[in-house]
């Protein structure tokens, strides 16, 4: 768009392919369909159709961490239409990003939270697959509190991380600090 | 064959000889050496004197210190202040140091306002692929990592900052962990640590090569959840004071509506971030659209001082080929998993896991020097060979651990797995900036300061995964203790006294340049 001498300002963002802000759909000529993809991570061709995308318009649920440990109910109760899902695919098939989006909301609907959470490592947060869904699923966001909610909620504790901030608050350094703070100085 | 291509298959044929090979670490003597003949910080005709203001007979680069100096967007018969907003916190920047000192703030039960130039959590932060370093293990310790860090800064770090920072280093990460950051663990739920350059021991934790990413969208999810105002596509072009050394406010401008918006603010933190989108010395950059160096030069209008603000850090490996991605990452950690950095003849040249400096000035020593790939752009880069990474670690290591870079990479055709890359060092990072007390706060009274735009802890090097801890701790501190401080005060009056002044040492200063700070944007428009 710069190179057209058009300025930008709403679809830019990171121009690293992770911000989310710059979600297109695009069209070479040898296509049938336009396809969507980052405009920062796409080069053009001379003779491809393209268009930028809206921002991520979907609403957010104030949805807190729960006290206990989370199931898919915890889930329900923020996006109780996550149960709705139809097994379209439009939501796979519109994510610049490759993940099976399908897939992983189909995976929160029977509870299996943990693998919701991997599939969206890679998630940007465009929102297209919400834009997308008939049934009004907000994958994106559905997976960012799985992600959330598995993070929070972890079997096994970081006992070494545990170990030092107790180390820290009982002064177990203070001596050595003084020492080399001393020593720093001068 | 091309050059290119001979070149190549020298760094493809060479991989399991080399395999094993010890690079010699460079001594201090050397490293020294190498940084002062190389390293961009050192080029005499890239740096101007600072002519008037707080900082004045200091130096900078040409490209900061032209806004430094440059002329307001306010005029001077600017209508009369009137506050649209009135809060106690006034939160300049929607990146991860913003964030969470948003949440800091809100937790205080302070009102806030947050203010960014482009959506929240577009930022530095979101674009941080390597990690966060934290000394966690048993063998490390928080002196460890001091130590580490202020031999990576030459010395020259503000060592009160740099001791909270990685005091207060476990205790953030569990916060994180708390708000639901998923970090790499070990199978018995330990935090998985990586090494670092320039750090004894591996501290790096980390979510594949996502950390960022992961930080900004729990924080970013946070700060909605807690429902803090923001008003996006609203940057600061100029800070309020009431003319007696206090910041009390600020403009912002609607870009979208290209109105003003006055805020009234009791205090102010500014998260502004970097300025890699400056360009500096004419270097590509890893940063993103808005890095253009907006806090300092509102910041210095105000009368606040910066510090080592002569220095930055050029990432040694940001991507040279294809030109698409020139200046983009290619993360250190893919270093710190044994990737080699070979010159045109296949050889290696330096230990890879030196301070950034030094690797950044071996790899510009190795172009000048006639050693380097030419791109077809005209670029000149180094080899970085990633598929040595999965022969140490055993296949898949790259998929496991670097998904962002092997799609980064396949969006263009090129295997990682399969074939090294050129790099060349890419503008990274503001090693200094605003100055700031223990507290965060500048030296302009009720001005915070959080993250990159701040300077001091990491001397004139920062080391990798230091920067994603000092947006927490530093974004934490300046939150509570702007808190604290709005508690106990009352509005101040709104003035550009501030503004009157520094015209006048401008003028003074035979400075009459037309050219107008804050930045907010890198002019790539092509003119037709």
């Amino acid at each position: 768009m710069w190179h057209l001498g058009r300025p930008m300002l709403h679809g830019v963002g990171c121009l690293g392919g992770v911000c989310g802000a710059c979600p297109i759909s695009i069209r070479l000529p040898n296509q049938m369909a336009p396809k969507t993809a980052l405009a920062c991570q796409t080069l053009v061709a001379e003779g491809a159709e393209m268009a930028f995308l809206p921002g991520d318009a979907s609403k957010k649920e104030i949805a807190p961490l729960p006290a206990e440990t989370p199931n898919q109910n915890t889930l329900f109760q923020y996006y109780p239409e996550t149960r709705r899902c139809v097994a379209c695919g439009a939501c796979t098939s519109i994510c610049p990003q490759g993940i099976d989006v399908m897939a992983s909301v189909r995976e929160a609907m029977n509870g299996k939270l943990a693998e919701t959470a991997d599939r969206f490592v890679d998630c940007v947060m465009c929102g297209l697959c919400a834009a997308v869904c008939d049934v009004k699923v907000r994958p994106h966001r559905v997976g960012l509190y799985t992600r959330r909610l598995i993070g929070a909620f972890q079997e096994n504790e970081a006992t070494q991380l545990k170990k030092r901030i107790e180390e820290i608050g009982s002064g177990h350094y203070k001596e050595q600090w003084a020492a080399l703070m001393e020593e720093a100085v001068h | 064959m091309s050059d290119i291509d001979v070149s190549k298959e020298r760094v493809n044929t060479s991989r399991a000889a080399r395999s094993q090979q010890e690079m010699p670490r460079l001594s201090a003597e050397e490293k020294d050496d190498l940084v002062h003949r190389y390293h961009p910080d050192y080029k005499k005709e890239a740096y101007a004197t600072l002519r008037f203001g707080p900082n004045k007979g200091e130096q900078t680069v040409h490209e900061l210190a032209r806004l430094l100096e440059g002329e307001s967007p306010v005029p001077a018969d600017f209508p009369a202040l009137k506050p649209a907003h009135q809060v106690d916190i006034l939160i300049i920047g929607g990146g991860g140091a913003g964030a969470t000192a948003a949440l800091t703030a809100k937790a205080a039960g302070a009102k806030i306002l947050m203010a960014t130039k482009l959506r929240l959590g577009d930022s530095n932060t979101v674009m941080a692929e390597g990690g966060m370093q934290v000394a966690v293990s048993p063998e490390d310790s928080p002196i460890r990592h001091f130590v580490d860090s202020l031999k990576g800064g030459h010395m020259a770090n503000d060592r009160v900052l740099l001791k909270q920072l990685v005091e207060e280093g476990p205790s953030v990460a569990q916060w994180l962990i708390d708000l639901g950051v998923m970090f790499d663990r070990e199978d018995d739920g330990n935090l998985s640590l990586r090494a670092g350059g320039g750090s004894s021991l591996p501290r790096l934790l980390r979510c594949k090569d996502y950390t960022g990413l992961e930080l900004m969208r729990v924080l970013k999810d946070c700060v909605l959840n807690e429902e803090v105002e923001v008003l996006e596509f609203s940057p600061v072009i100029e800070l309020l004071t009431d003319g007696k050394g206090s910041c009390t406010g600020a403009i912002l401008k609607d870009l979208d509506n290209d109105r003003r918006i006055v805020v009234q603010a009791k205090t102010v933190i500014l998260a502004t971030g970097g300025i890699g989108r400056l360009h500096i010395q004419g270097f590509p950059t890893s940063n993103h659209f808005g890095a253009t160096g907006d806090g300092l030069s509102i910041t210095y209008r105000a009368g606040a001082s910066l510090t080592l603000q002569d220095t930055f850090q050029y990432h040694p490996t940001g991507a040279v080929f294809p030109e698409a991605m020139a200046g983009l990452l290619v993360t250190e950690a893919i270093r710190s998993a044994g990737a080699h950095l070979l010159n045109a003849k296949g050889e290696r040249f330096v230990y890879e896991l030196e301070t950034r400096d030094a690797v950044a000035s071996a790899v510009i020593r190795e172009c000048l020097e006639g050693r380097g790939i030419q791109t077809p752009a005209g670029r000149y880069g180094v080899w970085i060979d990633m598929p040595l990474v999965d022969q140490i670690n055993g296949e898949g290591t790259l998929e496991k651990r670097f998904p962002n870079m092997i799609r980064q990479f396949s969006r263009y055709d090129i295997d990682i797995r399969k074939e090294p890359v050129l790099v060349y060092p890419t503008l990274h990072y503001q090693n200094g900036g605003i100055q700031i007390d223990a507290e965060g706060e500048s030296t302009l009274k009720n001005l915070f300061v959080a993250g990159e735009a701040s300077g001091g802890i990491h001397g004139r090097n920062r080391l990798m995964g230091n920067s994603l801890l000092d947006i927490i701790v530093y974004g934490k501190r300046a939150g509570a203790a702007a808190s604290k401080r709005a508690a106990a005060s009352d509005f101040g009056p709104l003035s550009l006294d501030h503004l009157s002044r520094f015209r006048k040492e401008r003028s003074e200063a035979g400075v009459n340049s037309d050219v107008v700070s804050p930045m907010l944007f890198p002019d790539y428009v092509k003119k037709q």
